[in-house]
């Protein structure tokens, strides 16, 4: 339980972060997310990384769970959940997948388990929910009431327009937490 | 209402004898009797779109095979598809481009391209290598299985050879009927057409070039069959690549079995339709015309007439062969005020009087509705085919009343309730005055404007055991003012109720 006693949040420049969602343990916000009013971050396990221009929307979870025994084994090494850049976790989603890569979409209302490994390029339907263990290859869709499964040959928009409106917009209506955290100078530093 | 989306607890037999929850049932102002699903016949008003709206004309219709020329379903997961624009950057036409733009080399312009994509499963037309096209519809290319051109000469075959018959059956009856009259009578004049003169005196129809099927080369079975490839049986399949069923039947001309030959399905139209009696033939159902609007020109549906009743709560744990009681709710949904009587089911024998007298009344019915009324039938409707094919036919398909299948299963206490059900007032809710408050009967426990709930005391039978469904069922007389008519008449009518009381539990 040691990372998640104290947070750690840090926070790039061009993030946009809102000030009222809650984000818990060690996490690092990279440059160009957005994180938006209501969203959870869950960093209980090891630290969390979010990679570039990914958008958390609101009420999204994403969590880092410890084992459901909640036992963490000394001689194994903190793990660190890297997720990777661009992804999108819609209104409610709520991901506890043990891997995620890239440009991945994550539909509203979608319940990712945490012994699912999710690989890059796919989109978790809305209301879609993965429980068991299993690796999602490159390109996976699901889709609809029974989790259907295709794959998708004909790449999926990017996300690029919507992150420069939020990033436009939000600021606007909401308080944002100030980038704390530089790269270079950390580097310097040390 | 309340049970409008799912099973409901309290359920009315029609007049034919099935049950129904009163929300699938309509209301015969003419014959005052309930009507079911089964009691109407069913005729469609118009075909429309339902994702663009548009009304198409039933022969258009029929000519596009029932599908809408512009929207498309996805054929992975059967969801609508929508036209996504993307800007594509396109070398100018080579024939000016050596004039103007010599320095600079090859001049590009943007273009606004469109493709199809389904929000669900994220399908595209692109997966399929469907072109992106210049217009957003009306230019996706048609999907042609390989066998199209056979399909079209067996469907040109198999019509030649309906007309046949149907000419052949025609002559046959020409032949074998004696004629009757040579000349019309006066009283048959209405909705005398040509032909139908002709066919009287007995000239063969006009129009009846004598059809021939055109041969066609007869399908041949063979055993000669592709083996299986060698790897069918060694390698893992792949089921992604692999079609379901559901896909196959969403194309259904070549049902592929890989997922790369699903091509955009156009979309099936949806019809509105009219329901009209049977017995009467009045509509009971009549839809606006127009695909965008919800509404109804003519709507008979049972809750506007019938008192709706609702089960609140049950009063006591059931056991066999004790006594229980249930809390109805009864609203009135009429503009009068109604005296509602409560008492046992019919018995056995009543109610096969009460079919005996169903059918007398049919018969009566289908006696006094004679060929002429037919006839003058034919001449108020435009189109004969119509009325020859879903009027004249279907009053002889009066669905044939029967028992009520489901029992009760308890005895009333009470041999009789009566009371008023107040009108509906809309205004009501707004008054301040509190109700007097006057002498009612016991077991009504309280009332509302036109709403009232009473206790329905009963005694489940012996012979039930732990966990049978108790189902408390009475007839409902109620008074019904009929307005069609000039001076409203008031009548007394019956509706049989049914109700899941619940499970008998053990001690
Ligand atoms: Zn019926
Ligand atoms: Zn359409
Ligand atoms: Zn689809
Ligand atoms: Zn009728």
């Amino acid at each position: 339980m040691s990372h998640a006693e104290h947070n750690e949040i840090k926070i790039m420049a061009k993030a946009i972060v809102c000030e009222d969602c809650s984000l818990i343990g060690d996490i690092t916000i990279s440059p160009g997310c957005v994180i938006h009013p209501s969203a959870t971050i869950i960093a209980e396990a090891g630290p969390i990384v979010l990679g570039e221009n990914c958008i958390v929307e609101e009420y999204s979870t994403i969590a880092f769970r410890l084992p459901t025994d909640n036992k963490i084994d000394p001689a194994v090494e903190v793990r660190t959940l890297n997720i990777g850049a661009n992804n999108v976790f819609e209104v409610g989603s709520r991901v506890e997948a043990c891997h995620i890569g890239e440009k991945n979409v994550f539909e509203s209302k979608c319940y990712v388990g945490p012994c699912v490994f999710v690989s890059s390029g796919c989109i978790i339907g809305a209301g879609v929910r993965l429980v068991s263990e299993q690796k999602l290859p490159e390109n996976t869709v699901i889709y609809g009431r029974n989790c259907l499964q295709r794959e998708a040959i004909d790449k999926h928009g990017s996300q690029t327009l919507q992150i420069d409106f939020l990033r436009k917009v939000l600021p606007n209506y909401h308080h944002l937490r100030k980038p704390n955290y530089d790269p270079k100078k950390m580097r310097i530093a040390t | 209402m309340a049970n409008f989306m799912q099973n409901s607890v309290v359920s009315y037999a029609c007049t034919c004898g099935l049950v129904n929850p009163i929300t699938k049932l309509f209301f015969c102002r003419h014959c005052l009797k309930l009507r079911c699903g089964f009691c109407v016949c069913h005729e469609v008003d118009s075909h429309f779109c339902s994702n663009c709206l548009e009304n198409i004309p039933s022969s258009e219709a029929k000519h596009k095979k029932n599908c809408c020329t512009n929207c498309f379903n996805c054929p992975c997961c059967q969801h609508t598809l929508s036209a996504r624009a993307t800007m594509v950057v396109v070398p100018k036409k080579t024939d000016d481009s050596p004039k103007e733009g010599e320095g600079d080399g090859v001049k590009a312009v943007t273009k606004k391209m469109y493709y199809l994509s389904c929000l669900g499963c994220r399908w595209t037309s692109r997966d399929v290598g469907i072109p992106d096209q210049n217009v957003a519809t009306g230019a996706w290319p048609e999907n042609e299985c390989s066998y199209q051109t056979r399909f079209n000469a067996l469907l040109e075959y198999y019509q030649a050879v309906v007309l046949q018959d149907k000419q052949e059956k025609q002559e046959y009856l020409r032949r074998k009927t004696p004629k009757a009259h040579k000349f019309p009578s006066l009283t048959d004049r209405t909705g005398l057409t040509v032909s139908m003169i002709r066919r009287q005196i007995g000239w063969p129809d006009k129009n009846t070039q004598k059809a021939k099927p055109v041969n066609i080369t007869p399908s041949v079975a063979t055993d000669e069959l592709e083996d299986l490839p060698a790897d069918v049986f060694t390698q893992p399949i792949n089921l992604r690549n692999v079609s379901n069923i559901q896909q196959r039947h969403g194309q259904p001309s070549d049902q592929p079995f890989t997922v790369n030959k699903l091509y955009p399905q156009r979309r099936i139209l949806w019809i509105k339709r009219s329901l009209r009696c049977r017995q009467c033939e009045h509509n009971v159902i009549k839809p606006e015309y127009h695909p965008t609007s919800v509404k109804y020109r003519i709507q008979l549906f049972a809750n506007y007439h019938v008192p709706d009743v609702l089960l609140v709560r049950s009063e006591e744990v059931l056991h066999a062969g004790k006594s229980g009681s249930i809390i109805l709710k009864l609203t009135n949904p009429t503009m009068h005020d109604m005296s509602i009587k409560i008492k046992e089911l019919p018995t056995l024998s009543e109610e096969l009087e009460m079919i005996e007298e169903f059918k007398l009344a049919c018969k009566i019915k289908e006696n006094t509705a004679t060929s002429a009324a037919a006839e003058s039938l034919k001449s108020i409707t435009s189109s004969p085919s119509l009325t020859s094919t879903t009027l004249s036919r279907q009053t002889s398909l009066i669905e044939d009343p029967r028992i009520v299948q489901q029992k009760a299963n308890v005895k009333l206490n009470n041999s009789e309730l009566n009371f008023v059900l107040n009108q509906r007032d809309d205004s009501t809710e707004f008054d301040e005055d509190v109700q007097t408050p006057r002498e009612e009967p016991e077991f009504i426990i309280w009332r509302k404007s036109n709403k009232v709930s009473i206790r329905l005391p009963f005694t489940t039978d012996e012979s039930l055991k732990v966990g049978d469904l108790v189902k408390v069922g009475f007839t409902m007389e109620y008074t019904y003012v009929n307005t069609v008519t000039n001076t409203p008449t008031s009548h007394t009518l019956s509706a049989r109720v049914f109700i899941d009381a619940g499970q008998i539990l053990g001690e």
